[in-house]
């Protein structure tokens, strides 16, 4: 289904750069502060921490819906500062972003919340046909083309927000507690995918609050508390 | 799951707005009145070149008629006015207006019972010119006056001068007016563009974090905005075409050819037709420019 990305882990130098970044709101207090970390290309990571640690935020600086406050936000080697308008949509276009929300439209089917991303990318219909039907029916969803999302549970929608994420093989994924709302099972699944995509050289950041699935599988954490982070060494528990 | 174009499909759904919904209704409204006053511009053009081309080339003079003169005399005084006109190079054809001719001219104005014969109207000659033919006016003029010194020629440049004057204050006006319309046609659809994008503000956000241009979105505004305004152009096109229709009718049975709006030619009906696409384009082209402008200010 997935082709390794060209020249994936030949470039070591960082997909993801952060540093001394603060960001808060207004007059108000820091979300997140002296937030400094690198994330390599083709790696995974966890990011971790309880709620209201500014992991959602975070996760916005890094999918360009927001600018630092403080420091220095580099992205595919491009200082987020520096970007004009017209600069954005083909950076967001190298991100795939599962919303803890899931954020689907509403009033599109699954199949064409899952094509959107290879639209905009301008991709022909025939190709989005075949790809798109793949990857929903991998992930369980091979029957569902054609319902809108208020008809899909809730781990339903999430698959297809997922679907919609790593469609067009974005270099990063950011993932937005992507198991809160499915089964160990389907869970499973959905880290296998990740961890994929990972292999084929796709850089992945997952937030989420699932301990025993970041337990499974031996990957770096990010931990967030406080609006700041304190970096954890990588498990080394087996992942199954 | 058969994909429409992606020319038409749309990501946003901007066709359950509440605020779109009247927008058809609207541009119909202006298409209406800018239908009428498109067909008053086109009427006043026609009118005054078929004024044009049946006077050029024609004179006619007139023997205001004697409060005491008998039949003898009026015939004698025409005589001399023929022999004249018959005379004078260039002049392919000279007549003098007979009863049945006076009682057509004065017939509009007076009803068809009206007798010429009852009335004291002057005698008039009708001239015709040869083709590319011209006549010094005021020898000819000259050379009526001696031979009858009441008579007046009469070339229809004042006439024509002041209708052709009255013809470019109608389509000053009626061009004014159209511009008003379009104006607001544009404004009413910049006023639902702000409104859509306003509603869909969570989608355009998502749409725009998948990695959508601005002219992305414009694009799907753009669209929807022409379809609606096409929509709207043809039903406000067929209620200004039966309007105009009806008026052509009634200036026909009322008072033939007095009423311009009868002489509309299949050209101004063409013309009149294009309105819904200028409203189309109109709607498509506020949308897509309103859209670009608004979502360049944001973020």
């Amino acid at each position: 289904m997935f082709q390794r990305h060209p020249g994936a882990n030949k470039d070591r130098a960082p997909l993801v750069l952060l540093e001394q970044v603060a960001v808060r709101y207004g007059d108000g207090p820091d979300i997140l502060r002296d937030i400094s970390f690198a994330l390599a290309p083709g790696t995974l990571h966890f990011l971790v921490g309880p709620s209201g640690a500014g992991k959602s935020t975070l996760l916005r600086l890094l999918y360009l819906a927001l600018k630092p406050s403080e420091g220095r936000v580099t992205l595919f080697g491009r200082d987020v500062a520096g970007l004009e308008r017209r600069d954005l949509p083909p950076l967001r276009r190298r991100i795939g972003v599962v919303f803890q929300d899931f954020r689907l439209l509403d009033h599109l089917t699954a199949f064409d919340n899952v094509a959107l991303p290879l639209r905009l990318a301008g991709v022909r219909e025939a190709e989005i046909k075949k790809h798109v039907g793949e990857l929903l029916e991998w992930v369980g969803l091979g029957d569902r083309l054609d319902s809108l999302p208020a008809t899909l549970s809730g781990g339903q929608q999430q698959r297809v927000a997922i679907a919609r994420a790593v469609i067009a093989r974005p270099q990063l994924l950011l993932a937005d507690e992507p198991t809160g709302n499915v089964d160990d099972r389907i869970a499973l699944r959905l880290m296998y995918l990740f961890e994929e995509l990972y292999k084929l050289g796709t850089t992945v950041l997952i937030a989420t609050h699932n301990e025993s699935l970041v337990a499974r599988f031996p990957h770096h954490q990010l931990h967030l508390e406080g609006g700041r982070l304190a970096l954890r060494p990588r498990l080394s528990a087996a992942r199954h | 799951m058969s994909p429409a174009p992606t020319i038409w499909r749309s990501d946003l759904p901007l066709g359950k707005d509440d605020s779109s919904r009247f927008l058809p209704w609207i541009v119909g409204a202006m298409v209406y009145l800018a239908a009428l006053a498109l067909a008053g511009v086109l009427a006043a053009g026609e009118l005054v070149s078929g004024w044009r081309a049946e006077l050029s080339g024609a004179l006619t003079v007139e023997l205001p008629q004697p409060v005491e003169a008998t039949d003898a005399d009026r015939q004698a005084r025409l005589q001399r006015v023929l022999d004249v006109l018959t005379a004078t190079p260039g002049i392919a054809h000279a007549e003098a207006l007979g009863p049945d001719a006076m009682a057509e001219l004065i017939g509009p104005w007076l009803g068809p019972d009206a007798g010429a014969a009852d009335l004291p109207l002057p005698d008039l000659v009708a001239v015709e010119l040869a083709d590319d033919a011209t006549v010094d006016g005021t020898a000819l003029s000259q050379r009526l006056t001696a031979a009858v010194p009441e008579a007046r020629l009469d070339d229809h440049r004042d006439w024509l001068e002041r209708a052709e004057r009255l013809s470019w204050l109608v389509r000053l006006l009626a061009m004014m007016v159209l511009g008003f319309v379009s104006a607001a046609a544009a404004l009413a659809v910049l006023f639902v563009t702000r409104t859509g994008l306003d509603i869909h503000r969570e989608v355009i956000e998502l749409v725009h974090l998948l990695g959508a241009p601005d002219r992305y979105i414009a694009r799907q505004f753009q669209f929807h905005a022409l379809a609606q305004g096409f929509v709207g152009g043809l039903l406000g096109l067929a209620a200004g075409g039966a309007s105009i229709a009806a008026i052509g009718w009634l200036a026909a049975t009322l008072g033939g050819g007095l009423v311009p709006l009868a002489r509309l030619g299949w050209n101004d009906w063409a013309v009149i037709a294009a309105l819904p696409v200028a409203a189309a384009l109109v709607a498509m082209l506020t949308a897509r420019i309103a859209v670009l402008r608004i979502l360049g200010r944001s973020l």
